[in-house]
């Protein structure tokens, strides 16, 4: 359990501008956030709002233009690529909307996956332990393919959780399946989310789930609001984020 | 073992493990299988085949290579000093028997001597003319010298040369010289017992002008006769045989100190029917070869592509999990590389396989002609011998480098996905590079595909053309391509809904489709060429000995003799040339030089690289029209009654004689000058008589001629035909039945090797079509999907899908028909030399194949999308 308030994340000034058929795009503006260990919080907003381009500089999957983020207290902005990585292999998880399973891996294996990348002798052990609290022991051994969409991202979850991440960032986590499965899968994250003491960051546009959350910020237009009231004036969305 | 328990060596065993079980690698492997599979199998049985004909026809020389000259080499007898100062002096570059001798032992290398010359023999009251062929122990090294020990025939051995003091001589001598086996001939001086019939005489010279009977000596006896006086015509022969590497050497060895009064030759430079047809067979059969390699390394190349945009999104969520780039390149440089060695190691086993099956099916249709059977078991053995290590290293090299050169650019971008792809698709694939990007992404391909041809056919020349040429016709293709669908487009959408459904998504995926339809295109192109060839090649060869080619040379018919033998072949019905005339004459001066050295001789099977002496005689004859197989390079054939001569071109570039020159020809005691007033092309490789001199008919007409015919006879006729003989003794019968059959078994041989190579590069060429179609099922697979939920039909979408192929595929069968049209008149001009012509009939077979061929393979890996219900399809996709 990380129960130390320490911050674990944090930005300032975080812009991101993009050039398109020589127009200029900004997809991040003056983005200044703080997370604290343990803390869970989600980003909501509108398709196109910014939300995952966030996500994605938080994570240290991209660069900003501008502005700063430290992860772990790491200078995420001053990092290449490699040395990111390694922050990631370190500290963080994922859960995407699309699962993103590797579909030649058996369930099994796709949860070994990143236990292996940290070097962790124990991973099939934890894997299966994993899976087993995700009510998955009987089909260790399927692929991807022979495994519904709930069951898929019952896997990503096990397979985010086996690295004991300091941090856990899911894009849309349920944004691919039924309601009824949505809400086995929340239950499933936020479950193991407290057992673990994860910080969570989670990018959605359900507001049901985002409320599940301690603390919920809205992207509009690449700015961020941090109000609880935002989100409550944010309608419902269906359509799904690009 | 400390590397297998390294993560990334693990995680690249699983994927390989699993992806194979899944099929999913399944085109990759085949891909690669098949290039090293076909480079070992055409390598290996091409190889085997060229060595089973070169050995087969070098029994026409008897051996790989001959020295023939008319002074022997001499053993070098010098005393000490004087060698000494002549090694001092400089290099001497005067061929001696000594190092002669050394050298061959060096290399390993087989050697046989003999030598030739025309005697009387003697055989009690009886004497004949006849060619003395003495020849050492080990003749011939190449064929074999078939005797018969009993006087009927009946059965007959392959031996070497005769036991001293006896001889082998041919059947005819038999009833010239009224003697039968175990009497005793007279040579020169000395006495010989008559061994054996010689029923087969490897290198017996296949010239009607050299009617002389063969009678074989051993070379010790030689001495015994004293023919061998000063000023005797003798012609000398050194004979060698071993392996090509080792002949190769000895070739580099002995040319350049050849001098002009002898020669250095093989098989492949005489120009005999044979011997083109070799030469043809063999550039067929590399050129076969490339264009299987070039096939198979474009199977690679698309899809190593495809593999690398498979892998890409697992490398992002590698990434994403905190893998690094090194992590991820040993990860899959090292599921690359063992996919490689096992898609290797496959094609090995395969390419063996194919090449032992391709030998077997020889040995089961080898046209084997009853007169030549026990020499097909000797070209068995020789079949059957391991394929060797050249093949081997050639098919590990071309999947070494197809595996790493095609894919080490899809790989370098696999490698470097961006994480960021976990969460934003579009970017990958990489699409949007420019065109210098696209340039460099396809270098280390062109290098690669240069270096294998270079590597495959050792003809810089040949490899650059054939890339060169490629990659312009490739560059065409994408242009007319995209033309060609956009035009497509606009009459589609006057037709129906499938028709038009499957001509809008040709057009709307153009860009994907342009490559695709270069590929086909290639793909068909290079399939419809090696067929067209082949029907050509094949049907060239079979003009060449048709059905009624003579296979019976009668010689020496004197002048009296003409109409008796002329009633005799109308009487039978035999099928047969003119009569000849022939009249021996030297060519002493053209214009008013005389003539000093370089003369031609027609007795050694029309060779051009012989040199003679001064006033060598020639054949001429007259006549009053232009012979068959004879075309008019330059000036006309005689309407009038003036002296004229027509010469054959060869000759006349060797004599640099032009239109309007005059030649002086002693005849006898006369002398006769005549204008050239035509060159003549001749095809040497017709059985018929062939001249280099025809005179107008009122120079020679008056010359006592002998003639000669060339006859087509079933084998009741050559019955009639000796008993026919036998009231004339003197005209001379050159039976060339067995070498015609000899002929005929390569020729059979080289068309089933042929056929063979043929079934490997169609394979090559449906493996890049199956490829291709493979690699855009992805995006069918979502279109489907959207399709299917909007609520198309499955039979509209079936027949969308079908269509789509069937018009790409008729699109890339009428380009590959042009460029192929194209192709094929080039190569029959420069590379095989053959008569050109137009094959609009392989046009239609390109289009329907092309379009049926592609439609199918569309439709059928398309199939289980097709045939998928909404829900099932919407979940794969989503």
């Amino acid at each position: 359990m990380k129960s130390n308030p320490e911050i674990i994340l944090k930005t300032q000034s975080l812009a991101k501008i993009v050039t398109l058929e020589d127009k200029q795009l900004n997809l991040l503006h003056d983005v200044n956030l703080t997370v604290t260990a343990g803390q869970t919080i989600a980003i909501v907003g509108s398709s196109g709002s910014g939300k995952t381009t966030l996500l994605s500089i938080l994570a240290g999957l991209d660069l900003p233009s501008s502005g700063e983020v430290y992860l772990k207290n790491k200078a995420m902005h001053q990092l290449n690529e490699e040395q990111r990585s390694q922050v990631r292999a370190d500290h963080v998880g994922f859960i995407f909307q699309q699962f993103l399973l590797i579909n030649s891996l058996t369930a099994l294996e796709n949860v070994m996956l990143p236990a292996e990348l940290a070097h962790n002798d124990d991973a099939k052990k934890l894997a299966l332990s994993l899976l087993a609290q995700v009510g998955l022991s009987a089909r260790v051994n399927h692929f991807p393919a022979q495994l519904s969409g709930g069951e898929q991202q019952r896997v990503a979850i096990a397979r985010a959780f086996i690295t004991k991440p300091d941090i856990l960032f899911a894009d849309e986590p349920t944004g691919n399946l039924d309601k009824q499965t949505s809400e086995h899968i929340a239950d499933l994250l936020f479950d193991l989310n407290k057992q673990f003491g994860t910080t969570l960051v989670l990018v959605s546009h359900d507001l049901t789930l985002a409320q599940r959350c301690q603390r919920q910020v809205e992207m509009r237009d690449g700015k961020l609001i941090d109000t609880q009231s935002s989100v409550k004036e944010t309608s419902v969305q269906t359509e799904q984020i690009a | 073992m400390s590397l297998l328990k390294k993560n990334w060596v693990k995680q690249a065993l699983r994927l390989l493990r699993h992806e194979l079980k899944r099929g999913e690698l399944t085109i990759v492997v085949l891909a690669i299988v098949l290039g090293v599979a076909s480079v070992f199998s055409l390598a290996g049985f091409s190889g085997k085949i060229k060595q089973a004909l070169i050995n087969e026809s070098t029994s026409f020389i008897a051996s790989d290579r001959v020295l023939q000259t008319s002074r022997p080499i001499l053993f070098e007898q010098k005393p000490l000093e004087q060698k000494l100062a002549e090694q001092k002096s400089s290099e001497n570059n005067l061929l001696t028997r000594n190092s002669m001798d050394k050298k061959s032992q060096q290399l390993d290398i087989k050697q046989a001597q003999q030598v030739l010359m025309s005697s009387m023999v003697f055989a009690g009251d009886n004497m004949q003319l006849v060619e003395i062929q003495a020849v050492s122990s080990g003749y011939p090294l190449r064929g074999e010298l078939r005797v018969s020990f009993d006087n009927n025939l009946a059965t007959n051995e392959s031996v070497h040369a005769p036991k001293l003091g006896t001889v082998f001589i041919e059947e005819k001598l038999l009833s010239l010289l009224k003697v039968k086996l175990g009497d005793t001939l007279d040579i020169g001086e000395a006495s010989f017992i008559i061994a054996g019939i010689a029923t087969q005489i490897p290198d017996a010279s296949f010239s009607v002008f050299t009617s002389g009977v063969k009678v074989l000596v051993n070379i010790d006896d030689i001495g015994a006769t004293q023919l061998i006086q000063p000023g005797s015509r003798l012609t000398y022969k050194y004979l060698f045989s071993g392996d090509e590497r080792d002949i190769k050497s000895l070739d580099d060895w002995f040319k350049p100190q050849v001098n002009d009064s002898q020669r250095w030759y093989d098989i492949q430079s005489k120009q005999s029917p044979l011997a083109s047809a070799l030469n043809k067979a063999e550039k067929y059969l590399s050129l076969a070869s490339l264009l299987g390699i070039i096939l198979a390394a474009v199977a690679v190349a698309v899809a190593s592509r495809r593999y690398a945009e498979k892998h890409q999104s697992s490398v992002a969520v590698y990434k994403a999990m905190g893998a690094s780039s090194t992590y991820i390149k040993k990860l899959y440089y090292l599921h690359w590389t063992l996919l490689s060695a096992l898609s290797i190691s496959l094609g090995l086993l395969l390419g063996y396989l194919l090449a032992q099956l391709g030998l077997y099916a020889i040995q089961d249709y080898l046209p084997v002609n009853v007169a030549i059977k026990d020499s097909a078991t000797s070209f068995l053995t020789t079949l059957l011998t391991p394929l060797g290590f050249y093949p081997l290293i050639m098919a590990i090299l071309t999947g070494v480098i197809c595996s790493l050169a095609f894919a080490i650019t899809p790989l370098k971008e696999l490698v470097a996905t961006s994480p960021l792809a976990v969460i934003r698709a579009a970017n990958l694939g990489g699409s949007g590079a420019s065109l210098s990007t696209k340039a460099f992404y396809f270098l280390p391909q062109l290098i690669a595909l240069f270096l294998l041809l270079l590597l495959f056919s050792q003809e810089l020349m040949l490899s650059f053309t054939l890339l060169i040429g490629g990659i312009l016709v490739s560059a065409l293709l994408l242009i007319f391509g995209r033309i060609l669908m956009k035009v497509s487009r606009s009459v589609g959408t006057k037709s129906g809904a499938a028709w038009h459904l499957a001509l809008a998504n040709l057009q709307r995926r153009a860009k994907a489709n342009s490559v695709q339809l270069v590929s086909f295109t290639l793909a068909i192109k290079l399939l419809l060429m090696i067929i067209v060839i082949k029907s050509s090649l094949l049907s060239e060869w079979q003009a060449q000995l048709p059905e009624q080619a003579p296979n019976l040379f009668l010689v020496n018919i004197a002048q009296t003799q003409v109409d008796k033998v002329e009633q005799f072949i109308d009487e039978q019905n035999i099928v047969a040339s003119d009569l000849y005339a022939v009249i021996r004459g030297r060519l002493t001066a053209i214009n008013d030089d005389k003539i000093v050295k370089e003369a031609s001789k027609e007795e050694n099977d029309g060779s051009d690289n012989g040199r003679q002496g001064v006033g060598r005689e020639l054949s001429l004859t007259w006549r009053s029209h232009l012979p068959n197989e004879n075309i008019i390079e330059q000036g006309t054939w005689w309407t009038d009654a003036k002296p004229q001569v027509s010469i054959e071109q060869g000759i006349a570039k060797r004599l640099k004689v032009k239109l309007g020159d005059n030649l002086t020809f002693q005849l006898g005691s006369e002398v006769i000058t005549v204008p050239v007033t035509s060159i003549r092309k001749v095809n040497w490789q017709s059985m018929q008589p062939n001249f280099y001199m025809i005179f107008s008919p009122q120079v020679l007409a008056d010359f006592p001629a002998s003639y000669i015919s060339s006859l087509h006879v079933t084998p009741p006729q050559k019955i009639l035909i000796q008993r026919f003989l036998s009231t004339y003794p003197t005209i001379s019968v050159i039976d060339v039945d067995a070498m015609i059959a000899q002929l005929r078994k390569v020729i059979g041989q080289v068309s089933i090797a042929v056929e063979f190579i043929l079934v490997l590069v169609v394979f090559a060429g449906c493996l890049v079509l199956i490829a291709q179609v493979q690699a855009s099922m992805e995006e069918r697979e979502r279109e489907i999907a959207i399709l299917r939920t909007i609520g198309a039909k499955g039979s509209l979408l079936r027949n969308s899908v079908l269509l789509e192929f069937v018009a790409l595929g008729a699109i890339a069968g009428l380009m590959a028909s042009v460029a192929m049209e194209l192709t094929v008149y080039l190569l029959q001009n420069y590379l095989f030399k053959m008569e050109t012509s137009f094959h609009f009939e392989f046009w239609l077979l390109g289009i329907l194949a092309g379009a049926g061929f592609v439609g199918l393979i569309g439709l059928l890996s398309c199939w289980r999308l097709l045939t998928m219900s909404s829900v099932t399809l919407i979940r794969r996709t989503m």
